[in-house]
């Protein structure tokens, strides 16, 4: 039903920009006669695609970058794009760049993991029982809005400077978003679905695999984007002070080098790397839940 | 008292009411009321009633899905004690499962409920397969249900709810989504699998819910007409047209008279009900 509304109000959008179209492409016949048409016309649909006008609006950034980087003329405050590239392939090159990433992006996978196996049955047993629900919740609404990086002092107090302080701070970003999403998707789940299966005489803890878990996914999936993009965003604040490897370590060893440029490089990475996992998570979403339309997860 | 399963009727209500309590009001209102109904095996029958009657609520309690607040619903003489494969219900919006194809839709309660208890593997793939032939959907049985059309899915529902073998067929408007060229042609096709052609013995029992008098008419046996405010049974309507029935029998005097008959119960309430 939504997706139906959504792909005819998507056709109605379309129509519109059609038309919209025409109308420009007439005025000039009646203006210069008989000249072609078809060049701005085709002209607009190109500056239109999506890759040409991130392509665009990247290059706009990048000048505006330099010239603020020239204008500044401070190589510590804001080095120039050409310093920031050389960095870059100097860091790749040496492979430091790679050791830094992997141990980041392994911390990332054990928090992602930890924070599923504790989020994902407390989910499960939240939103189908009531009872649960009444007594984690409001444990949880108060832990909630404790940002993940509170917990980094006391957090050296217990674990010390290592790689253990960073997937902690993690896995505790990730687990809220993964939680709440579970507990809205099993109670999402379509009622008319769980009923049909208990008229089929299925039992209890096979509705729950086989009726509850594929129809709460979808939003699950969600969760995980959420809890991946959180954690992401945490594991800089921890390594930068509580670990001796990772992106964040590297950030701030360059900082107090002074070497801007290096510390640069490894911002650019650590967005690369981010928005790389978030497509991955959304290519996995319509391999495991193809039949959930993008319109419901909006 | 009678021994059970000798001389009563595949299903019966006694007294059957079912009130819910709102939820913040604590507000307790009376869906139905009074609900007396037997239906002998291999009968079919149809429930008319404007909308807010608590036609789905009866069948939510014949399915087991919802308890009656007082009186019983009986199967064989035995109470009902909660949802099982011996009444298979097929759903107003049909509730197939979106991830699952249309085979595997057909083949769920078989293959994970107890319809499938002292089954072979050879003999459930067997009884899936026949059911997607006699709903003609062969070749259509990897698809998912958001490509299908409204008649097609109607089509996974009905064999799904007939490959579990169930001795009583509950149906929440089955046809009521669906355009009206395809609801007739659907229609005469259900009697057929419903087993119209066969003795009464070896049909299956029947409960079908609509909104539709011609439709109740062209199917049941007997047509019983509920009420609102609270939901009750207002009369009990034998359809005395011979079957096998075909569209032919729609254009009889005797057809529009039984038509006439219960649209005259139920005028006045579908009047109140849009007002």
């Amino acid at each position: 039903m939504t997706q139906s509304v959504a792909e005819t109000s998507a056709a109605r959008l379309a129509g519109t920009a059609e038309t919209g179209e025409a109308v420009h492409a007439v005025a000039p016949v009646s203006l210069v006669g008989t000249l072609p048409v078809l060049g701005p016309t085709t002209a607009r649909r190109v500056f239109r695609h999506p890759a040409v006008t991130s392509a665009l609006s990247f290059a706009c950034f990048i000048l505006a970058w330099w010239a603020v980087a020239v204008w500044t003329a401070s190589p510590i405050q804001l080095p120039s794009p050409p310093a920031v590239a050389s960095a870059l392939i100097d860091l790749a090159q040496d492979g430091e760049l790679f050791d830094n990433v992997s141990v980041s992006f392994v911390r990332l996978l054990i928090s992602m993991a930890a924070a599923a196996l504790l989020a994902l049955p407390l989910g499960f047993s939240m939103g189908l029982s009531e009872r649960v629900n009444s007594y984690v919740d409001p444990l949880l609404e108060m832990l909630r809005p404790i940002s993940g990086i509170a917990w980094i002092p006391l957090g050296l107090f217990i674990f010390g400077i290592g790689g253990t302080l960073p997937v902690f701070i993690m896995a505790y970003v990730a687990f809220f978003p993964m939680l709440l999403n579970t507990v809205a998707g099993v109670r999402g789940s379509d009622r008319k679905l769980v009923a049909a299966a208990r008229t089929m005489g299925v039992s209890p803890l096979r509705i729950v695999r086989l009726v509850v878990l594929p129809g709460a996914l979808p939003t699950i999936i969600v969760g995980v984007r959420i809890a991946f993009a959180g954690a992401w965003a945490a594991i800089i604040a921890a390594e930068l002070i509580g670990s001796p490897s990772g992106l964040g370590f590297a950030i701030e060893w360059y900082r107090e080098l002074l070497m801007s440029p290096n510390v640069f490089a490894y911002i650019i990475v650590v967005s690369a790397v981010g928005y790389t996992c978030d497509l991955l998570l959304q290519l996995l979403r319509r391999r495991l839940t193809p039949w959930a339309s993008g319109a419901e997860l909006a | 008292m009678e021994a059970p399963g000798t001389t009563d009727p595949k299903l019966r209500l006694k007294g059957v009411a079912k009130a819910f309590t709102a939820p913040r009001t604590l507000k307790r209102t009376l869906a139905v009321t009074g609900v007396d109904l037997a239906v002998e095996a291999g009968e079919f029958i149809c429930i008319v009633g404007p909308s807010g009657c608590g036609k789905s609520t009866v069948m939510n309690m014949i399915a087991g899905l919802d308890m009656p607040s007082s009186g019983t619903i009986e199967i064989n003489g035995v109470p009902v004690a909660g949802p099982g494969a011996d009444r298979g219900v097929m759903f107003q919006d049909y509730a197939l499962f979106p991830w699952l194809t249309v085979e595997e839709n057909i083949g769920f309660g078989l293959r994970n409920g107890t319809p499938g208890n002292g089954l072979s593997r050879g003999e459930v793939e067997a009884r899936v397969r026949e059911h997607v032939e006699l709903v003609q959907l062969a070749g259509s049985e990897t698809k998912y249900p958001h490509q299908l059309s409204g008649g097609m899915r109607q089509r996974v529902a009905l064999a799904r709810l007939l490959a579990n073998g169930p001795d009583v067929l509950l149906m929440d408007e089955p046809l009521g989504a669906l355009d009206a060229q395809t609801r007739l042609i659907l229609q005469t096709e259900l009697l057929r699998i419903w087993g119209e052609t066969a003795p009464q013995a070896a049909r299956k029992t029947a409960v079908f819910i609509t909104h539709d008098i011609e439709e109740a008419v062209f199917l049941a046996d007997r047509v019983v007409v509920m009420s609102r405010h609270p939901g009750r049974v207002r009369a009990v309507i034998p359809v005395d047209l011979a079957r096998p029935r075909d569209e032919h029998i729609r254009a009889t005097p005797r057809f529009g008279q039984l038509s006439e008959e219960i649209w005259g119960l139920i005028r006045a309430e579908a009047y109140e009900a849009i007002a």
